[in-house]
């Protein structure tokens, strides 16, 4: 049983671990930079750490300081969050080091799923599909040219190293493929110092289909359905929905068969606390791993609310060794949730950000509505972390009363002060081919009617 | 400093009910007074007034960080901060007499305390000249980033 246990992270995810924490008797301790003095995770832990300056590099990624804090303070365990240390695996083993718990993976799970192309291997020991590709960087032109045609076009040309939609190229012809080829490799090169690429198949009008899983110590490993997110600009989530649309509507046995996948993924990589598996899936079923996220996601409440199970509350429990509550037969799901990220951005200007002082805040409530999230009325938003500042999660018997009830909930909410998406997930609520269930990852660049940026093709 | 810099200052003093504000800089000092109450006290340097703080609107705000007005302009005194997280010690062991006590005289260099973290034993410099006025500490205490341990009088 954990006495004590250090949130390290902040904002919304923050508050929740430490609801979770409350909810099972256990202390909490919040560390924050100096910018997030008034922040709310700050106040609802029992104490807080100052660790630095603004800055994430000097204060939430600081291994030391996020040690020395919970030295200090004597916890038990350190919960990461997501993002900031939560899939670094060498935080993971000082933390073990120094006697102190790591609720998410071992390090030993997350080195077997250490980067892209190590979990595709995985993936295809498991048995599971990966989008055809290059086996590994491709080296030259050449083995591009017989990459593209071994495998067929349309490509796409991505950094091993890459990471949000840079260093990605797509082909349609061997002419395109050989500009793209060198462009990726230079943009990867100046973005992430690696120009290693390699070539997978691009799956047209994809779909974002992702499994939760969790695994206790003992190797038992469930999953708890899927999350469709293809709601996305330029490769971030805005919307995510449980269950999926598209295998409701044209591929119901999709469900078993991709969950059983991630279950035998998580198995051959022996892994241990929450996690999630990617799938990319097309128009006619086919589906191909594409890769684990190690930690629990933004969008773990859509799961809560169709499942009943407690995510944060169950990572806690594994982490104190407790066995899983649950068999994959005990797991239900009932009604249909939609979760609308709230972002402080202008999406009349582009989507730019913006932070400042939050004057007025009322959120929506009733029957079947949850807010997320660390803001209130006087709270400053600051400008160095990421812009969302909360999570709207709506559940609804089936999908058309959760999405009207999202309209409902998303005309009740009020921030003023700053600029928040709240306007753009209406539009999207109010969209037919969202409406029904009909959409891919291309929606958003659509209803935007601009330019698709994220894939850049080469004009020959 | 420019009249939109004096301007903001001004709303920040109304919003926060502040009626005398100073800051010395180096080539420039600024001395506003409202009104209001000429009675009421100086502000002291624990409650120095962030130049650009977090409850400034956004198109106002410069830094990222607040910035602190140097307390030096105010009441005289200088915190010495805690530059990490761990253990604060006032000797480099048990059985040693205090690096530093109320009136000695410490310069840049000084080693004034130990800050203990994963068992490293750090020499804490004061990084100002002057003579201590307080610890504010008690041996043995953890400290946080950025709290104030000694309180010195600048030379």
């Amino acid at each position: 049983m954990f006495e004590k246990v250090l949130v390290a992270n902040r904002g919304e995810i923050a508050v929740r671990i430490i609801r979770a924490c409350k909810e099972l008797n256990i202390r909490t301790v919040a560390v924050y930079s100096e910018i997030d003095a008034n922040s709310m995770h700050v106040q609802m832990a029992d104490e807080a750490i100052c660790i630095g300056k603004a800055a994430s590099s000097e204060s939430y990624l600081r291994i030391d300081r996020i040690i020395s804090a919970a030295e200090i303070a004597d916890v038990d365990a350190i919960h990461p969050g997501y993002g900031f240390l939560s899939e670094n695996a060498h935080f993971a083993e000082v933390c073990e080091s120094c006697n102190i718990r790591f609720i998410g993976p071992s390090p030993r799970a997350m080195n077997a799923l250490s980067d892209k192309a190590v979990s595709r291997a995985l993936a295809k020991k498991a048995g599971v599909e990966t989008p055809p590709g290059s086996e590994g960087i491709v080296e030259k032109e050449q083995d591009a040219l017989v990459v593209a045609k071994r495998i067929g076009y349309p490509v796409m040309i991505k950094a091993v190293a890459g990471g949000g939609g840079r260093g990605m190229r797509i082909a349609h012809n061997d002419i395109s493929l050989v500009k793209g080829y060198h462009t990726a490799r230079s943009e990867a090169e100046k973005c992430f110092g690696n120009s290693g690429v390699y070539i997978e198949k691009f799956i047209e009008n994809p779909h974002h289909i992702e499994i939760q899983i969790l695994g206790d110590n003992k190797g038992k490993i469930i999953h708890l359905g899927e999350r469709d997110c293809s709601v996305q600009r330029r490769n971030q989530k805005l919307i995510e929905e449980s269950p999926s649309p598209l295998l409701e509507n044209k591929f119901k046995k999709l469900r078993d068969k991709i969950g059983k996948a991630a279950v035998r993924i998580a198995e051959a990589a022996r892994y241990t606390n929450a996690g999630t598996v990617e799938f990319i899936v097309d128009d006619h079923g086919n589906y191909y791993f594409l890769e684990v996220n190690k930690r629990i996601q933004v969008e773990h409440p859509v799961t809560e609310e169709v499942t009943g199970i407690d995510l944060v509350r169950a990572q806690l429990e594994i982490a104190m060794g407790e066995p899983l509550r649950y068999s994959q037969g005990d797991v239900t799901f009932k009604g249909h949730a939609i979760e609308c990220r709230i972002n402080a951005e202008d999406p009349f200007d582009d989507f730019r950000p913006s932070p400042g002082r939050v004057e007025m805040y009322y959120q929506p409530g009733g029957r079947g509505v949850r807010v997320d999230t660390h803001a209130y009325a006087g709270y400053t938003i600051p400008p160095t972390y990421d812009s969302m500042i909360g999570k709207l999660i709506v559940t609804g018997k089936d999908r058309r009363e959760a999405i009207d009830r999202m309209n409902r909930a998303l005309n009740e909410f009020m921030i003023t002060g700053v600029k928040t998406t709240i306007s753009f997930q209406q539009a999207i609520m109010q969209d037919p081919n969202f409406r029904r269930g009909v959409y891919s990852t291309t929606f958003v660049e659509q209803l935007l009617g601009g330019a698709r940026r994220e894939l850049i093709e080469e004009k020959t | 400093m420019d009249i939109k810099d004096i301007k903001a200052i001004i709303d920040l003093m109304k919003k926060n009910s502040i009626t005398e504000f100073e800051l010395e800089e180096k080539d420039s000092k600024l001395r506003l007074k409202r009104g209001l109450n000429s009675g009421s006290p100086a502000i002291q340097s624990d409650d120095a007034i962030p130049l650009t703080s977090t409850t400034l609107p956004a198109a106002v705000a410069v830094a990222t960080v607040p910035v602190a007005i140097p307390p030096a302009a105010v009441t005289g005194e200088i915190d010495i901060k805690s530059p990490m997280i761990g253990t604060f010690y006032r000797s480099p062991s048990p059985e040693s007499a205090s690096y530093c006590d109320v009136g000695t005289e410490v310069n840049a260099e000084t080693v004034v305390c130990i800050i203990e973290a994963m068992k490293v034993m750090n020499e804490i410099k004061s990084e100002v000249k002057g003579v201590v006025t307080q610890v504010l500490i008690e041996n043995g205490k953890p400290v946080e980033f950025g709290q104030p341990l000694f309180k010195v009088r600048p030379t």
